[in-house]
C-alpha cells in the first residue's frame, strides 16, 4: 500500500512494512485496514450490482445464461454490501476515531480488536470462494427457508452452507467489536471527558454496540439452525417435516431491523461531526440527538414484523404503529441538522457537500418508511422494486453518503495529507445523479407492479425505466474512478494537513496527523464536548 | 456580526430568488415528464384496491409536504448562510432550544398518529374476511406454477382445477366481476406470494399454513384480463411464475363453473383395447425419458410413476412443440404415488410433454407418426 509515502515527518509510524501491519494491535492501523478491506469489498459489491443492472437494462435474458445465476448476482451482492462492506466500514471508522475522540491510547482490548479485523476477510473469501464451488448462495439476502434448506429446485450446493458459515464468522467479529466498543466508552474516556461531553459519534457508536451485542446472537442462532436443518435433518424451519418458515423471518429480522441502524446510526454520528465544523456552529441540541439515538435504537427493536405485513402471520396494528414512531426520533435529528446550519457560516468542502448528500437522499429513504408503515399500502408495495428504491436511498443515499463525508474529513487525519477537493466535487457530482438516476425510476417502476429480485420481465412499460437505471448503475461505477485516483495522488503528493485542517473542535484534532502509536503527547482540558473551540476561543463562545 | 444588515437581505433576496427558480424548474420537469403520475400506484380494480389507492394519495400528500419543506430548509441554508469574506467573527454559538425540539416532536408524532390510524381504519376493511362470500377458489402456488381449484360456496369440496395460469394458453384464474371472492393459499413447497398489482395487494403463500384474503372486482371491469405474478423469491423459475385474472360478467363466470365441473366429472373414453400404457418416472426432477412416441390418430395412455419424495407433485401435460401452448391438461400427482393419464389423439407430428409444476427441468419430446 502507498502508505509507506507519507510525510517524512511522520513516516517513522507507519514504516515497519507488511509484518508490522498485518500484526498490528494499534486501533489506528486496524481501522485504516478496516476501511480498506470495506471499501475492497465494495467494489467487489457494486460489480456484482452491475451485473444485476445489465441483465435487466433490457426484457429476455442476455447477460447471465439462467436464473440460478442471477439469484446468486443479487444475493451476494445484498450479502457483500451489507455484511463485508457498510457494517465493517463504519466498525472501521468507529476503531479509528473513538478512541482519539475520547482521548485514549488505543481500545480497550487491542488483541480482540485484531481478531475482530481479521474475521472479516476470512468470512469474504468463504463466501466468494463459493462461486469456484458450484455456484453462491441464491436465497437472497435473507435465507428465507425452505428456499434455503438443502432440498431439490431449492438450495442444494455448498453456496448456501458458505453463506451461513462466512455469516457467523462476521457476526462474531461484530460481537467482539461491539463489547470491545463498550468497553473503551466506559472505561478509557480522558479526565473530563464525561458521558454527555462524548461526541455524538461515539454516543451514535454505543448505541450500535448495544444493540449489535443483543441482535447478532439472535440471527447467529437462527443461522446455526438453518445450518442443522441443511446438514443434520435439523427440521427447525421446514413445514414439510414440521418446522416453521415463518419463525425465521421473526428471527431474522429481529436482527436485521436492528442491524439497518447499525448501517446509518454511525453514518448519521459521523454528519452530526461534520455539519457544525463546517458551520463554525455547535451541533444544535445535542442532548436531543443523544435521546433520539437511543429512541431510535430502543424502538429499533420493535418493528421487526414490518417486514413480514403480508405472511398473514403477524400482529398488523402493533408493528405499524411502532414502525410510524421510529419517523418521530429521526425528524428529531433532522430538523437539528438544520438548526445547526441555520445561520451559520457555511463552507463546502467535500466531506461538508457529501454531508449534505447525505441529508438530501437520506430525507428520501425516511420519508418512504411512512409508506411502508402503512400496513395497507404496504401490502401493494412489499416485495416490488419500490423497496429496493427505498432501501438504496437508505443505505446508499444514507450509508455511503455519510461513509464518504466521513472518508473526506478524517483521510487527512489517517495520513497526514488532504484529499484533492476538486475531484472530490467531480466525484461526488457524478456519484448523485448516478444515484438518483439508478434509484429514483425503481420507484415508479415499482409502483407499476414489477416485483423485485426477479431475472427477466415482459412487460414493455418497465423497460425505459430499467433502462435508465442501469445508465444510473453505470454512473454511480464512474463516480468512483476520481475517487480511487485522488485516494493515490493524494497519499504522495496532497496538501500536508497539518494537525487540524478543518478547525475542527473533537479531540482528534488535536493530536498530529497522522498521531503518534499512543496518540496524544498531551490533551487539552475538556470541559465540553468542543475541547478545541474552547482552546481557541476560550469559554466566551458558550 | 460583521456584514451590515443591508448586504444580508439583498442576498436573502438573491437566495430566495434561486431557491424558487431551483424548485420551480425541478417541478416543471416532473411534471412535463409524466413523472408525477408515475409516482402513483398502477390502476385499481377491486374495492379494496380503491381504498389503498385512497389511502397512499394521502400519505402522498403529507410525504410531499414533509419532502419540500425540509429540502426547501436545507436548500435555503446552503444558499443563504454560505460564509462569506467578510464573516471573521464566529456567528452566534446558540446550543439548542428546548421549545422547538418538543415543537419538532410534538407535531410530527401527532402526523404520523393521525396516519397510523387511517391505515389502521383502511386495514379493517381491506383485509376483512366475510362468512359466505360468493365464490371461493383455492390458489396452490408450486415452484413454479399456478394451479386454481375451484370450491363449493362452503369451501370444503373441488369442482375442478384450472392448472392452466395464462390466458393465452386458454386458462387463468377466472373470476366475476362485481362478486365477492374469496381466496385462499396454499403452497406444497417454499414460499410464494399471490400478487397481482391492479388488486394494489399481494399475500404470502406459505407452506404449512392457510391464508385467505377477498376481493370483489369492480362491476365495470368485466372483460378484463390483469397480469399476477409470485412476488417471493421462490427459486430459478421464480420470474416464470405468472397468471392471469380473467375477469367475466356473473352469467358467463357462472356457465363457465357449470361447464368446467360438468367436464371434471366425465371419464374420459377408454383407449382402443389392447393398447398399453407407455411408462414414464420422476425422480429428482427430472423425466426417465427425453423422448416418447405414439401412433397417431389414436387414443393413448402414460403409467407415471413420481418417484419423489411426497410434497413434491409433478404432471404430464402435452403442449406445442414450443413448450408453451397447452393441449392436454392433466392433474398432478403427489410424489410417492402412481396414475394412468388418458390423452385423446393426436395428428402426426412433434410435441412437448412436460411437468406444468417444473417446466424448467421436466420435458420431452413426444412424437406423433
Ligand atoms: C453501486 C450501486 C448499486 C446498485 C446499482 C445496486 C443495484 C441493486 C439492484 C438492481 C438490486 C435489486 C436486485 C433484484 O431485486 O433483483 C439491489 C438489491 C439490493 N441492494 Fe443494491 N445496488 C447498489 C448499491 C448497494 C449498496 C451500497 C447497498 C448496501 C449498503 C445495497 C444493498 C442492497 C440490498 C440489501 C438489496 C436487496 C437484495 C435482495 O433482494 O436480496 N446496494 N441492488
Ligand atoms: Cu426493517
Ligand atoms: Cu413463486
Amino acid at each position: 500500500m502507498a502508505t509507506t509515502t507519507i510525510a517524512p515527518a511522520t513516516a517513522s509510524t507507519y514504516r515497519g512494512g507488511l509484518y508490522e501491519w498485518l500484526t498490528t494491535t494499534d486501533h489506528k492501523k486496524i481501522g485504516i485496514m478496516y476501511v480498506i478491506s470495506s471499501f475492497i469489498f465494495f467494489l467487489i459489491g457494486g460489480l456484482l450490482a452491475l451485473g444485476v443492472r445489465t441483465e435487466l437494462a433490457q426484457p429476455g435474458l442476455q447477460f447471465v445464461s439462467n436464473e440460478g445465476i442471477y439469484n446468486q448476482l443479487f444475493t451476494m451482492h445484498a450479502t457483500v454490501m451489507i455484511f463485508l462492506f457498510v457494517i465493517p466500514m463504519l466498525a472501521g471508522f468507529g476503531n479509528y476515531v473513538v478512541p482519539l475522540m475520547l482521548g485514549a491510547p488505543d481500545m480497550a482490548f487491542p488483541r480482540i480488536n485484531a481478531l475482530s479485523l481479521w474475521l472479516l476477510p476470512l468470512g469474504g473469501i468463504l463466501l466468494l470462494s463459493s462461486f469456484l464451488l458450484g455456484g453462491g448462495a441464491q436465497a437472497g439476502w435473507t435465507s428465507y427457508p425452505p428456499l434455503s434448506e438443502d432440498r431439490p429446485l431449492a438450495s442444494t450446493g455448498y453456496g448456501q452452507d458458505l453463506w451461513i458459515v462466512s455469516l457467523i464468522l462476521i457476526g462474531t467479529s461484530s460481537i467482539l467489536g461491539s463489547i470491545n466498543f463498550l468497553v473503551t466508552i466506559f472505561k478509557m474516556r480522558a479526565p473530563g471527558m464525561t458521558l454527555f461531553r462524548m461526541p455524538i459519534l461515539v454516543w451514535t457508536v454505543l448505541v450500535t454496540s448495544v444493540l449489535v451485542l443483543m441482535a447478532t446472537p439472535v440471527i447467529t442462532s437462527a443461522l446455526i439452525m438453518l445450518f442443522i436443518d441443511r446438514n443434520y435433518g435439523g427440521h427447525f424451519f421446514d413445514p414439510a417435516t414440521g418446522g416453521s418458515a415463518v419463525l425465521y423471518q421473526n428471527i431474522f429480522w429481529f436482527y436485521s431491523h436492528p442491524a439497518v441502524y447499525v448501517m446509518v446510526l454511525p453514518a448519521m454520528g459521523m454528519i452530526s461531526e461534520i455539519l457544525p465544523v463546517f458551520s463554525r456552529k455547535p451541533l444544535f441540541g445535542y442532548k436531543a440527538f443523544i435521546f433520539a439515538t437511543a429512541g431510535i435504537g430502543a424502538l429499533g427493536f420493535s418493528v421487526w414484523a414490518h417486514h413480514m405485513f403480508t405472511t398473514g402471520a403477524v400482529f398488523l396494528p402493533f408493528f405499524s404503529l411502532m414502525t410510524f414512531l421510529i419517523a418521530v426520533p429521526t425528524g428529531v435529528k433532522f430538523f437539528n441538522w438544520i438548526a445547526t446550519m441555520w445561520r451559520g457560516q457555511l463552507t463546502f468542502s467535500t466531506p461538508m457537500i457529501f454531508a449534505l448528500g447525505f441529508l438530501t437522499m437520506f430525507l428520501i429513504g425516511g420519508i418512504n418508511g411512512a409508506f411502508s408503515a402503512s400496513v395497507p399500502v404496504d401490502f401493494a408495495l412489499h416485495d416490488t422494486y419500490w423497496v429496493v428504491a427505498h432501501l438504496h436511498y437508505v443505505l446508499f443515499g444514507g450509508s455511503v453518503m455519510g461513509v464518504f463525508a466521513g472518508l473526506y474529513y478524517w483521510f487527512p487525519k489517517m495520513f497526514g495529507r488532504m484529499l484533492d477537493e476538486t475531484l472530490g466535487k467531480v466525484q461526488f457530482i457524478i456519484m448523485f445523479i448516478g444515484l438518483n438516476l439508478t434509484f429514483f425510476p425503481m420507484h415508479m417502476v415499482g409502483l407499476a407492479g414489477m416485483p423485485r429480485r426477479i431475472a427477466d420481465y415482459a412487460n414493455s412499460g418497465w423497460t425505459d425505466l430499467n433502462l435508465l437505471a442501469t445508465i444510473g448503475g453505470f454512473t454511480i461505477a464512474a463516480s468512483m474512478l476520481p475517487f480511487i485516483w485522488n485516494v493515490f495522488v493524494s497519499l504522495r503528493s496532497g496538501k500536508i494537513a497539518g494537525d487540524n485542517p478543518w478547525e475542527a473542535n473533537t479531540l482528534e484534532w488535536a493530536t498530529s496527523s497522522p498521531p503518534p502509536p499512543y496518540n496524544f503527547d498531551h490533551l487539552p482540558e475538556i470541559r465540553s464536548e468542543r475541547p478545541l473551540f474552547d482552546l481557541r476561543h476560550g469559554k466566551t463562545g458558550h | 456580526m460583521s456584514s451590515s444588515p443591508r448586504k444580508r437581505s439583498t442576498s436573502a433576496v438573491r437566495a430566495i430568488a434561486l431557491l424558487v427558480i431551483v424548485v420551480a424548474s425541478f417541478c416543471a420537469v416532473f411534471f412535463y415528464a409524466g413523472w408525477w403520475d408515475a409516482m402513483f400506484p398502477v390502476k385499481a380494480v377491486t374495492s379494496q384496491a380503491h381504498q389503498v389507492s385512497e389511502l397512499y394519495t394521502v400519505i402522498m400528500a403529507v410525504a410531499t409536504v414533509v419532502f419540500l419543506l425540509v429540502e426547501g430548509l436545507i436548500v435555503w441554508s446552503i444558499l443563504r448562510y454560505r460564509r462569506r469574506p467578510e464573516d471573521t467573527e464566529l456567528p452566534p454559538q446558540i446550543h439548542g432550544s428546548n421549545v422547538l425540539e418538543v415543537i419538532w416532536t410534538v407535531i410530527p408524532t401527532a402526523v404520523v398518529f393521525v396516519l397510523f390510524v387511517m391505515s389502521l381504519n383502511t386495514l379493517n376493511t381491506v383485509d376483512a374476511l366475510s362468512k359466505t362470500p360468493d365464490v371461493q377458489i383455492r390458489a396452490v402456488a408450486g415452484q413454479f406454477q399456478w394451479q386454481f381449484d375451484y370450491l363449493t360456496p362452503d369451501g370444503k369440496t373441488k369442482l375442478f382445477t384450472e392448472s392452466t395460469p395464462l390466458a393465452a394458453n386458454g386458462g387463468g384464474l377466472v373470476v366475476p366481476a362485481g362478486l365477492n371472492v374469496q381466496l385462499s393459499l396454499t403452497s406444497p413447497d417454499v414460499i410464494h406470494s399471490f400478487y397481482v398489482p391492479r388488486f394494489l395487494f399481494k399475500r404470502d403463500v406459505n407452506p404449512g399454513m392457510v391464508n385467505r384474503f377477498e376481493f370483489t372486482i369492480d362491476p365495470t371491469e368485466a372483460g378484463q384480463t390483469y397480469r399476477g405474478q409470485c412476488a417471493e423469491l421462490c427459486g430459478i423459475g421464480h420470474w416464470t411464475m405468472q397468471f392471469d385474472v380473467v375477469v367475466k360478467l356473473p352469467s358467463d363466470f357462472a356457465a363457465y363453473v357449470k361447464e368446467r365441473t360438468a367436464a371434471a366429472l366425465v371419464t374420459p373414453a377408454p383407449r382402443p383395447s389392447g393398447s398399453v400404457a407407455l411408462e414414464l418416472k420422476a425422480k429428482d426432477i427430472q423425466f426417465d425419458k427425453k423422448d416418447v412416441s405414439v401412433a397417431a390418430g389414436q387414443a393413448f395412455a402414460i403409467h407415471f410413476t413420481n418417484g419423489d419424495p411426497a410434497g413434491l407433485p409433478h404432471d404430464v401435460d402435452i403442449r406445442q412443440s414450443d413448450g408453451r401452448t397447452v393441449l392436454q391438461d392433466k392433474p398432478t400427482v403427489d410424489g410417492g404415488k402412481d396414475v394412468t393419464y388418458d390423452y385423446t389423439a393426436l395428428k402426426a407430428g412433434t410435441y412437448t410433454f412436460i411437468c406444468s409444476v417444473h417446466p424448467q427441468n421436466m420435458s420431452g419430446t413426444l412424437t406423433v407418426k
